[in-house]
């Protein structure tokens, strides 16, 4: 690993202060330095954020919703009641994910950020397109965990089972820059990458995440998540699936359908949530609403599997919701 | 004692070798059925499993002395190069850096037959190219990537069956594929024409990846002359060869030794490179050196179960299988030898006629190493499976097809009669304890919607039954606690409590008294942990070790209590004279510090007999066949392997070997980039071993008869034999619940949903 100088503020000012000019933030660290010892991120300067308060907890402002700060734990996610009660679906989405220790470590604002796990991104022999070389290696190598859906450039897949629960839930993320603050819909923090965007988040490199936050009338909804793995647990999904839907007298409003694992971002899958609106969730809908979703899907020469996958666990999670 | 020359044969994992030992006086008849056993057969927890367990056992790995230098090696990135030229100014300026070793630099040190630890042509991506010490394992990781290497690319081959491919790159002038094994019996061009029935499939399995916890690596220290190696190793009389072979240094000044280990599983045989590259800089640069693998770097350069590709062709007629034909493909890497998958075929079941081949493949990949059974993993996994493949065509029960071919009780290769098999009782246990009368030939409906369950068996053949030579040495004290000396080593297996056990037994002590000094070149020699051999190889000699010293004790007890020895026995740590009991303490103590020192050593096996050990696994699994999620439910694992001298350990091994086959079966395999001939899931993120939530109930049972043929304490070895069966019968349940056959291993999820689209 590379020397590099570490700074730990205390204040969100000078956090955001250090934080300029090509800094690397760090909060759990659980990816970065996984992303360091493999010789893919080099930073020189690291500001540790997990001494800004501002970024902790979480709370239920009595009708607006809930709000999340980017250093909560993910283990507190599933842990917390209250939280487990109001979002049962992430609780579903983090568990298996990864070990308690990870989990403990990881934040909020790290899960949504982290890398891809392409085996040709995390080897540092491979000078892939998103690392700014010239080609992909995932699309002439060994692409059985890559994308079916949406990609361009980098085939990579969006690897977060988080941010498919949270999008399936309206979430909004608030970033903290040096030229202010904004808000935008969780789904609006990540990017294809594709052209001259070699990266898979909106965020600017000296800005923070500060919380996300899921709308009261989202709250209401009921939600389901599944997701296949290539053993038991500990493993990042091959397909993951969260759904969301309002239920009016067993007719469906509002419903959400958002895939990990199949695209280089968390995937919505967009008509199948429009067939949904308006129906029961009877087998045909449910089916018919798979079959929507993986409507467009391209498969390389060894992802194929992940159609008709992915196909099914939508069925399902929605199956579950009826 | 007189000393005795003794020539023998041995099986060595599924190899017969000729051995030649020393024995020292008499061997003793076995413990028999009727013999009532104290200390051996009870279930002891390990006697250091506190110290493993508090963090006070030192591992090879936790050993960090005073000024100590650490290495890191750099490897080709490339799957076959020439190396032009290295230039290691770069390295040399960073502040901490001490040396760095590289082909132009290095001295000569043989190295498995080569001449030199660095070659001059890589021959696959993660070959070794320099190495650096530093004062830390931070710097010398940051100075391996300052040097630099001038590689000339060659053209090379990324895959066994792309090597055997017609115009495939030539890896060497004889070619990449040569005959490694070959046996035949019958005549079964014959046979296949007589046959009624004929069934023909090709099986794969993959690159599994042994992926000890604590990985290679060594601690090499210089006292003057004299050498001290620490290192993770199943052979610490291996590792010693290899440093002399290598530094051209006598055996008196090398002293190699093991304490406690984090797993083997027949990768580390002896000296790696990076225990001459430590040895090497030790000397050179006056300091302590440690060089240990990454896991990155355990996955590519530490060895691998070879990939296999296999056909086979059996034939029924009536009701009986009458011919097989097994041929069989294995990706060496650039390894020098292949295991044998063949094996099972040729032993396991009494087939009138066999053919069978095995051929070893070069490719440009890192070589294989022993991996837990050899050979005979991947070779089960295609014969039990084209058993049910035969059975399902014939319309048989495939347990009962079995049971017409495994009750022989002579050797179909040797003719000689078995020592000792109760194949037939392992399946009648396993029977009854799957509930295999649940099973329907067409599977059934699971325990939810999309799932079927289904059941599927496989047996096991291995040898296990030890090999001279080993010596071992038991020292009495005078307060009548002892003290085992033995140049075994304890793997994780349990060897430490179980010699224990048999001192304790044999000397008449209680175990708490007894101490066990292994994994010590200053010790006897014993051989390998590996190949099930270690109890059946060192256990005989140990229980002599504790018997000459009884008698010993005996002898001296017999003078000092004025009593006839006849009339005078040790039991429980007390000598027992006509009801009277005294402590071994204060009969020794009228001595002055006297010390009984009791040799033991270990007799050859009887010729006349074959020595195998048996089992049978039965696998109850649920598909979901809308995901291809497979959720293997129950396991029961049955062996037959003589005397259990210690029924918790055993369950252990067993339990271990389970589920070291269940990643087999279903989730282990190394993925090569063919594209570049890298390895890219060389890491526990990608390379999916099973996790606690994987293990299903594991039900461990032993036929348990001790085998008073085999040796002196009637065991034979356990290490293979749980692993062996498992992913033959789990594929077996699998193609029972869902009717499609799984050919290829790991049935990842990925196969198993792509094979169950496939269906009609």
């Amino acid at each position: 690993m590379k020397p590099f100088a570490y700074a730990k503020p205390r204040a969100l000012t000078e956090a955001l202060k250090l934080a300029r000019g090509g800094a690397t933030v760090m909060a759990g660290g659980t990816d970065l330095l996984g992303l360091m010892k493999d010789g893919i991120a080099t930073p020189d300067r690291i500001v540790d954020i997990r001494g800004l308060e501002a970024l902790r907890g979480w709370s239920r402002p009595k009708g607006k919703g809930l709000r999340i700060g980017a250093l909560v734990p993910l283990v507190e996610l599933e842990t917390a009641a209250e939280l487990a009660a109001l979002l049962p679906i992430v609780g579903e989405a983090l568990r298996p994910a990864a070990t308690v220790q990870l989990r403990t470590m990881g934040t909020v604002g790290g899960n949504l950020l982290q890398r891809n796990r392409c085996w040709y991104f995390r080897d540092e022999a491979y000078p892939c397109w998103l690392k700014g070389g010239v080609r992909c290696f995932a699309v002439d190598g060994d692409n059985r965990l890559h994308a079916i859906l949406g990609a361009a450039e980098c085939v990579a897949v969006a690897p977060s089972d988080l941010a498919p629960a949270l999008i399936a839930y309206d979430a909004t993320v608030s970033l903290t820059g040096s030229r202010g603050t904004r808000t935008l819909p969780l789904a609006d923090l990540f990017v294809t990458p594709h052209g001259r965007v070699r990266k898979e988040h909106t965020i600017a490199s000296d800005e923070l995440i500060v919380e996300v936050r899921v709308p009261e009338n989202a709250l209401s909804r009921r939600g389901a998540f599944e997701k296949a793995l290539e053993r038991k647990t500990w493993s990042f999904a091959l397909v993951s699936v969260a759904v969301s839907v309002k239920l009016i007298g067993g007719v469906v409003r509002d419903a959400r359908v958002v895939l990990g694992g199949v695209a280089p971002v968390p995937w919505r899958a967009r008509d199948a949530e429009k067939l949904l609106e308006g129906r029961t969730l009877d087998d045909a809908a449910c089916q018919a609403a798979a079959d929507a979703a993986l409507e467009g899907a391209l498969p390389l020469k060894d992802n194929g599997y992940k159609v008709p996958l992915a196909r099914e666990l939508v069925r399902r999670t929605l199956r579950r919701l009826a | 004692m007189s000393v005795k020359v003794v020539r023998t044969h041995a099986e060595f994992e599924g190899r017969i070798q000729e051995e030649t030992a020393l024995v020292e006086g008499k061997d003793i008849r076995s413990w028999s059925v009727t013999d009532e056993l104290q200390i051996v057969g009870k279930p002891h927890p390990r006697i250091d499993g506190i110290a493993r367990v508090t963090g006070k056992a030192l591992y090879t790995q936790d050993l960090y002395f005073p000024g100590m230098l650490h290495v890191r090696m750099l490897r080709s990135p490339y799957p076959r190069a020439r190396v032009r030229a290295v230039d290691a100014s770069g390295a040399l300026a960073l502040a901490g850096v001490r040396g760095v070793l590289h082909r132009s630099n290095a001295p000569k040190a043989a190295f498995r037959g080569e001449e030199t630890i660095f070659r001059d042509e890589v021959r696959f991506a993660g070959d070794e190219v320099a190495a650096v010490a530093a004062d830390t394992e931070e710097i010398a990781a940051l100075a391996v990537r300052l040097i630099t290497v001038d590689y000339e690319v060659l053209p090379f081959v990324p895959d066994l069956e792309e090597a055997m491919a017609d115009g495939a790159v030539r890896l060497d002038e004889k070619g990449n594929v040569t005959e490694s094994g070959k046996y035949e019996r019958g005549d079964t061009k014959r046979a296949f024409g007589e046959a009624t029935a004929v069934v023909e499939a090709t099986y794969r399995t993959s690159t599994q990846l042994h992926n000890s916890l604590e990985t290679h690596g060594a601690v090499a220290r210089w006292d003057g002359d004299e050498l001290t190696v620490w290192e993770s190793t199943q052979h610490v009389f291996g590792v010693r060869a290899g440093l002399q072979a290598a530094l051209k240094i006598p055996y008196r000044d090398i002293r190699v030794r093991c304490d406690y280990m984090g797993g083997g599983f027949g990768s580390k045989g002896g000296a790696g490179k990076y225990t001459i590259v430590a040895a090497i800089f030790a000397r050179q640069l006056g300091k302590p050196v440690r060089c240990f693998l990454t896991r990155d770097e355990e996955n590519l350069a530490a060895g691998n179960r070879s990939a296999t590709v296999q056909t086979v062709k059996i034939a029924a007629r009536g009701k009986k299988i009458h011919a097989i034909e097994h041929l069989a493909w294995s990706n060496a890497g650039q390894g020098r030898w292949v295991a044998d998958p063949t094996g099972p075929t040729n032993g396991l079941y009494d087939f009138p006629n066999v053919r069978t081949r095995s051929y070893k493949v070069l490719t440009s990949l890192g070589a294989l190493a022993s991996f837990r059974a050899p050979g005979y993993v991947e070779g089960t996994f295609a014969l039990d499976q084209a058993i049910d493949e035969l059975a399902l065509r014939i319309g048989e029960d495939p347990l009962t097809l079995r049971r017409r071919h495994a009750g022989a009780q002579h050797d179909p290769e040797t003719g000689k009669r078995y020592s000792l098999k109760r194949l037939l009782r392992c399946y009648d246990i396993g029977e009854r304890e799957i509930g295999w009368s649940h099973r329907r030939p067409d599977g059934a409906r699971g325990s939810a919607p999309h799932r079927r369950r289904g059941y599927g068996m496989a047996s096991q053949i291995w040898g296990g039954s030890g090999l001279p030579p080993a010596y071992a040495t038991v020292h009495l004290n005078p307060d009548g606690t002892a003290v085992l000396r033995c140049g075994t080593q304890d793997i994780g297996t349990g060897t430490r409590t179980v010699l224990a056990q048999l001192v304790a037994e044999e000397l008449g002590l209680e175990l708490g008294d007894v101490r066990v000094e292994l994994g010590d070149t200053n010790n006897q020699y014993a051989p390998i942990s590996a190949g099930s051999l270690t109890v059946s190889s060192v256990g005989p000699a140990v229980r002599l070790a504790a018997k000459d010293a009884r008698m010993q004790l005996l002898g001296a007890a017999s003078g000092i209590l004025e009593v006839g020895p006849g009339e005078l026995r040790v039991e429980r740590g007390a000598i027992v004279s006509k009801g009277r009991r005294t402590p071994i303490g204060e009969v020794l103590g009228q001595v002055e510090n006297y010390t009984v020192i009791g040799k033991g050593s270990r007799f050859p096996n009887p010729e006349a007999v074959s020595l195998k050990t048996f089992g049978a696994h039965f696998a109850q699994v649920e598909v979901d066949v809308r995901t291809g999620e497979i959720f293997v439910e129950h396991v029961v694992a049955v062996h037959d392997i003589g005397r259990v001298i210690n029924p918790l350990l055993a369950a252990s091994q067993v339990e271990g070997g389970v589920i070291q086959g269940l990643g087999f079966a279903l989730s282990e395999q190394r993925i090569v980039d063919r594209p570049t001939g890298r390895v890219v899931n060389g890491n526990l993120e990608s390379y999916k071993i099973p996790t606690v939530r994987d293990v299903p109930k594991i039900t461990v049972r032993f036929t348990e008869d001790p085998d008073t043929k085999a040796n002196n304490i009637g065991a034979k070895g356990l290490g293979e034999p749980p692993i062996i069966p498992l992913p033959a019968a789990i594929a077996n349940a699998v193609a029972n619940a869902t009717g499609v056959r799984m050919r290829t291993a790991p049935i990842t999820q990925q196969r198993m949903l792509e094979a169950l689209e496939l269906r009609p």
